[in-house]
């Protein structure tokens, strides 16, 4: 019995689907467009850099995070997500770990099921918001 | 000595008897044209060991000796970072697998993925930059596209970015890159 439960552990852990770092995540899902440093391109890509922590400390701006179709849409689970969102804010948004609340999968889950369908007019309201 | 002298002087003129003059010049002429024929036989060919530069023989050693090369030539198709490539390589464009041609700019906006390294085990992250602002190289297109979505699921879709993100409007696509920019763990 132990040794054909040994096998199907192996089995499955041979199939699971890789999980990477936080960094990595960004590089593989987010970089490609916003830029190693997340500034992005001007008047083609919004910069993550800028905005990531100013939207983290309002309700509306973590709805954002988590619904921008790049991050919704995305193949990562809730669990990851949350913690790719958290790695931003630290590392592109310049924040310490103390200074914003870290999005937990929970959140991540309840915000994502909702489609954000007008983004430019979220993201411009947002911003008016913020400076 | 006389038996000795007469065997000679028996077998001699027994072949002379049997030959012609003729025969003579026919079969040393066959042997010399025979000699300089023998090496141009593909059995000759194949016993000789295989020369540098020489054509495959489609055996499967050189076929998995050619795969491993291959792994290892950044002007290949097969090499181990073009996994995901889709585009003419820069190394056969003037510029290198990380860097431009001249006249060409590399645009910022990227298809980013994952290759494994067969040499040290390892998986990478590799960013394929295009280089911009010039007509098509058309030296050596690949397109293996490992892990490239359908655009319907356009995030790791490899088929609308090309040259998107570059300044100065180089919509121009020339080669691409294919940049490690980190382990990907």
């Amino acid at each position: 019995m132990r040794p054909a439960l040994l096998m199907l552990l192996a089995c499955s852990l041979a199939t699971a689907v890789r999980a990477y770092e936080p960094a990595v995540n960004y590089m593989l899902q987010c970089m490609g467009c916003h830029t190693p440093d997340g500034s992005g391109e001007p008047g083609r890509v919004p910069s993550i850099r800028d905005t990531v922590l100013p939207f983290a400390r309002l309700p509306a701006g973590r709805r954002y995070l988590v619904q921008v179709p790049g991050a919704a849409q995305s193949t990562l689970s809730d669990v990851e997500l949350a913690a790719l969102i958290n790695w931003m804010i630290v590392e592109l948004g310049h924040a310490t770990p103390q200074g914003f609340a870290p999005f937990t999968a929970a959140e991540v889950a309840q915000y994502r099921r909702t489609p954000l369908t007008d983004v430019r007019s979220e993201r411009e309201r947002l911003l008016a918001l913020t400076h | 000595m006389n038996w000795l002298d007469a065997l000679a002087e028996a077998s001699v003129r027994s072949m002379a008897q049997r030959t012609s003059r003729r025969s003579l010049l026919a079969s040393l002429g066959a042997l010399l044209v025979g000699t300089a024929a023998l090496p141009l036989l593909p059995v000759a060919r194949g016993a000789e060991p295989p020369q540098k530069g020489a054509a495959p023989t489609g055996g499967a050693d050189d076929k998995a000796a050619a795969k491993a090369a291959a792994l290892q030539d950044p002007q290949s198709c097969d090499y181990w970072r073009h996994c995901a490539i889709d585009g003419y390589l820069c190394g056969c464009c003037g510029g290198s697998q990380h860097s431009c041609p001249p006249g060409t700019e590399m645009s910022p906006v990227t298809w980013v993925g994952t290759c494994h390294n067969p040499a040290d085990g390892l998986d990478y992250v590799v960013s394929y930059n295009d280089c911009c602002g010039k007509s098509t190289c058309g030296r050596c297109l690949c397109n293996r596209n490992e892990r490239d979505t359908p655009i319907y699921i356009p995030f790791q879709s490899n088929d609308y970015n090309w040259c998107s993100g570059s300044a100065k409007g180089n919509l121009a696509y020339h080669c691409s890159t294919a940049r490690i920019v980190g382990q990907a763990r």
